[in-house]
């Protein structure tokens, strides 16, 4: 296909005895959408953390466009144009919403009326613009999952982590964040997306990567996952197999 | 974002027209003297406020830069026989050296340690004032005397004037301030949008702690006489605390408010009831009790509430329950 | 050198009361998630408390301690849901007005105490200031004032009875949960505004107790929180904050230091000595000796 975005290379994450992910490998080329999928505690988030920085990895590496960013500080990451959402949503509770987005802004616009004419422009476009002098800590759930994934699109990355972000939502409320991120797909964002409802995962992912007790067990379309033996005794257990 | 109404700017307009017209009106040097102090700790909260306010980091020992300026100064015109203005710059430029020495460790932990470790910083440097040689030890130093009350006045108005535009420009105007202000509602959250929470925060401290220094030096050469129990002691601490508790954390105005207010009250009770100073100590610590139960805004917020801030609504407990580890 | 032995003595000995405080403090920083800046000044009020009941009894402060005990209880039990509701507020920021509170606690105990105490420094007479054991073997003097060696003995009861609390009782599994994870120990049924009352109440009191100690060996004076505020600070951070098996060793060193300083060095060097240790820690191993704070 097109050019590799990410490369996760044999990447560990131990925990004192613990080890949340182990021996992950895989690729995220340009443009497509990939989902993580697994039953909890199968390491998802933790994958996330190290990709995006909060976590070092105990072993392997991580390559995005080229260089080797294990191990290097979030900050540096969003700089490097890795976005990312988290799955409880941390909005700056005592700002208001433009706040919270023009703050992200400022990474790529670091000129204040720039910064918050971009951060109009994405609130037009996640749809949150009404509510933009509305203090964070009054968003319902879904204005806050919205907010999420305002302020990482706010520093214009190259690559998008998404952690729940339908989750927890309404039938109405999950379809419209679906159609954002099609249309975000469709401005050539590339997408890691962890979710947990599968009607949605299914239908947006290019491709999917499966752990389970953080190991891989499977990668590949929706269609081909589905039919692995080893996917369906991790979420339906022995017997289904 | 408007944050002042249309009368704000006029208002400050005429104080400070008033403020610089007042010593060619007002000769009575005790009434000049007053202002001289108040609008100095209009200086040190506003100063205060920038890392404990807009960065939510306690310094628990704000004195302590103020008794670096101070004796900064003192030295280098005393020992070093520098002239005043070239001795005045040090004294910022000592506080804000301290404050990056005290800042490396302690600004990388948890809010709890830094509030120790300023306190303590603070107790630290009034020791070492007291077991050096070159500090007078419990003597303290005396200046030679400059007696020009409007000259004092004027300095005093012109560093805390611009300490205070300077401050607003940067917190209130430039990005630097919403990035304080992020750090301080959650630096977790802060990092993933590209912000160095240490940098951001020893930034603050050094910009917290460089007026604080200045302004401690021109008081040195102003009061002409420093020892460590007065310019080093608690007391300069803890009433940086209740003003800008008491005024309000977060905001410019609210400090300056709670320094006058507080200023002004002290000023009467030491005038009348000096024989109840230690009472003055009780209250103080009553006010930041009372202020933190009653008024957590502060005056400044509870007066002029921001128009958008409804009460949080989302159950704090659960979301919390499932918040993942934060790093290690 | 003939005199390190002693110094080594002496220190260990004040070590070994510094664990008490630093014990309670630690465990009320564990449970309600705030630094007491006040934890001087309960030692104070409790030094206080002992000297006046000595004076107008002329018993020894010894008989008072369990008094003392249940009295400072008291008062801790009543004032930690105050402390509680800063804490558990919403507007503002919760920690940050937590530590002013406590803050704001420690400048007005200071003020009262000076004001009903003044400035002058005392020390409470009892039945052991007097004696003391001479061990004098294989060359080596050491002199054991009765006093100190009953403030050890004080100790270790203390700590025993923590520990006994923390590790035996249902009591003590509920502080360690919310300890742990405060909401979730909640929802598992732990009450965290009465088990709060109850480690607070215990912290001031045994804080209080403690007091009493050091007026009898070392002095009492109305300005004396600062520097034990100080001392539990030094302690809990060389501990790791909250991290109860690093207390007796971080204690320990603290009055080793403290000995040192009085008889080798300048008495008044002591607490430089304690910050720069303080800032040499938080350098190398912000958490901690041991690296096991939070």
């Amino acid at each position: 296909m097109s050019e590799t975005i990410l490369t996760v290379d044999s990447v560990t994450k131990c925990f004192g005895g613990l080890t949340a992910v182990d021996d992950v490998s895989f690729t995220v080329q340009k443009g497509e959408i990939v989902g993580l999928i697994g039953p909890n505690g199968a390491g998802k988030t933790t994958l996330f953390n190290v990709i995006s920085g909060y976590y070092s990895p105990t072993k392997g590496s991580v390559v995005f466009q080229g260089n080797d960013i294990s191990g290097k500080p979030p900050y540096h990451l969003a700089g490097v144009g890795i976005g990312r959402t988290f799955q409880v949503v941390k909005p700056f509770a005592g700002l208001t919403v433009l706040e919270n987005v023009v703050i992200a802004s400022f990474l790529k616009h670091p000129k204040r009326t720039d910064a918050e004419r971009h951060a109009w422009q994405v609130l037009e476009t996640t749809g949150l613009a009404d509510r933009a002098h509305v203090s964070a800590a009054g968003l319902t759930l879904a204005g806050r999952k919205r907010l999420e994934i305002s302020k990482a699109l706010a520093l214009e990355p190259a690559f998008l982590l998404l952690d729940e972000v339908v989750a927890g939502l309404n039938p109405t409320e999950a379809d419209r964040t679906v159609e954002l991120i099609m249309k975000l797909k469709g401005q050539g964002l590339t997408i890691l997306i962890v979710e947990h409802i599968m009607r949605v995962i299914m239908n947006i992912s290019d491709r999917l990567v499966v752990l389970n007790f953080g190991r891989k067990i499977a990668e590949g379309t929706p269609a081909e996952v589905c039919g692995d033996a080893q996917v369906i005794q991790a979420y339906l257990g022995e017997a289904a197999a | 974002m408007k944050t002042t109404n249309s009368r704000g700017p006029a208002i400050l307009g005429i104080l400070v027209a008033a403020l610089l017209i007042l010593p060619l009106v007002v000769h009575d040097t005790f009434v000049l003297r007053v202002l001289t102090e108040g609008i100095m700790w209009i200086g040190l909260a506003i100063a205060f406020d920038v890392i404990a306010g807009y960065t939510g980091y306690l310094n628990f020992g704000h004195g302590a830069f103020f008794g670096i300026g101070a004796y900064t100064i003192a030295i280098l015109m005393m020992q070093a026989n520098l002239p005043f203005w070239a001795a005045l710059p040090a004294g910022g430029l000592a506080a804000g050296v301290v404050a990056l020495i005290a800042g490396i460790p302690t600004l990388r932990l948890k809010g709890a340690y830094f509030a120790i470790a300023t306190w303590a910083l603070s107790r630290a440097i009034q020791q070492l004032a007291l077991n050096v040689e070159f500090t007078g030890g419990p003597d303290g130093m005396r200046l030679n005397a400059f007696l020009n009350p409007q000259f004092f006045y004027y300095l005093m108005l012109i560093t805390v004037g611009l300490t205070f535009l300077i401050l607003w420009y940067l917190l209130e105007r430039a990005p630097f301030g919403l990035k304080l202000k992020a750090i301080r509602e959650d630096e977790e959250g802060a990092k993933a949008l590209g912000l160095n929470p240490t940098k951001l925060k020893m930034q603050a401290f050094i910009l917290s702690a460089l007026p604080t220094g200045i302004l401690g030096g021109i008081y040195a050469y102003w009061i002409t006489f420093i020892d460590p129990s007065s310019t080093l002691g608690d007391l300069v601490s803890d009433q940086a605390v209740v003003m800008v508790v008491f005024g309000g954390m977060g905001t410019l105005f609210g400090p300056a408010l709670g320094a006058l207010l507080i200023f002004a009250f002290k000023t009467i009770f030491w005038a009348y009831l000096s024989d109840f100073q230690l009472l003055y100590l009780i209250i103080l610590g009553a006010l930041i009790a009372v202020s933190v139960i009653f008024i957590p805004n502060g005056l400044w917020g509870t007066l002029f509430k921001r128009k958008a801030a409804p009460p949080r609504r989302e159950e704090p407990a659960l979301t919390a329950v499932v918040a993942p580890e934060e790093g290690n | 050198m003939e005199l390190l032995p002693q110094a080594l003595t002496d220190g260990i000995l004040l070590g070994g009361i510094y664990i008490t405080i630093a014990i309670a403090f630690s465990l009320t920083y564990g449970v309600m998630h705030v630094i007491d800046f006040a934890v001087g000044e309960w030692i104070m009020f409790g030094a206080f408390t002992g000297f006046y009941l000595n004076k107008w009894t002329g018993l020894d402060p010894f008989i008072f301690l369990p008094v003392i005990f249940v009295l400072y209880f008291g008062i801790g039990y009543l004032i930690q849901p105050v402390i509680h509701r800063v804490l558990s507020g919403t507007k503002g920021n919760p920690f940050l007005m937590g530590l002013v509170f406590t803050f704001g606690l420690a400048i007005m105990f200071r003020g009262l105490a000076l004001t009903v105490f003044g400035f002058y420094s005392n020390s409470i007479p009892s039945m052991f200031s007097e004696g003391s054991f001479n061990i004098d073997q294989f060359g080596i003097t050491v002199t054991i004032p009765a006093v100190r060696l009953v403030g050890l003995c004080y100790a270790l009861a203390i700590t025993g009875f923590l520990h006994y609390l923390l590790k035996k009782t249902n009591f003590g599994l509920g502080v360690r949960a919310l300890a742990q994870h405060k909401d979730a120990a909640g929802l598992m049924g732990v009450n965290s505004k009465r088990t709060g009352s109850f480690v607070y109440g215990i912290y001031v009191g045994i804080s209080a107790m403690t007091g009493v100690l050091m007026g009898c060996i070392l002095s009492i004076g109305a300005q004396m929180g600062n520097e034990y505020t100080i001392f539990a600070f030094f302690v809990v951070v060389l501990a790791g904050m909250g991290y109860l098996a690093g207390v007796p060793w971080a204690a320990l060193l603290l009055g080793l230091v403290q000995s040192i300083f009085m008889i080798y060095f300048n008495p008044s060097h002591t607490l430089l000595a304690v910050f720069a240790i303080l800032y040499v820690i938080l350098l190398i191993s912000p958490r901690g000796l041991f690296g096991k704070g939070v």
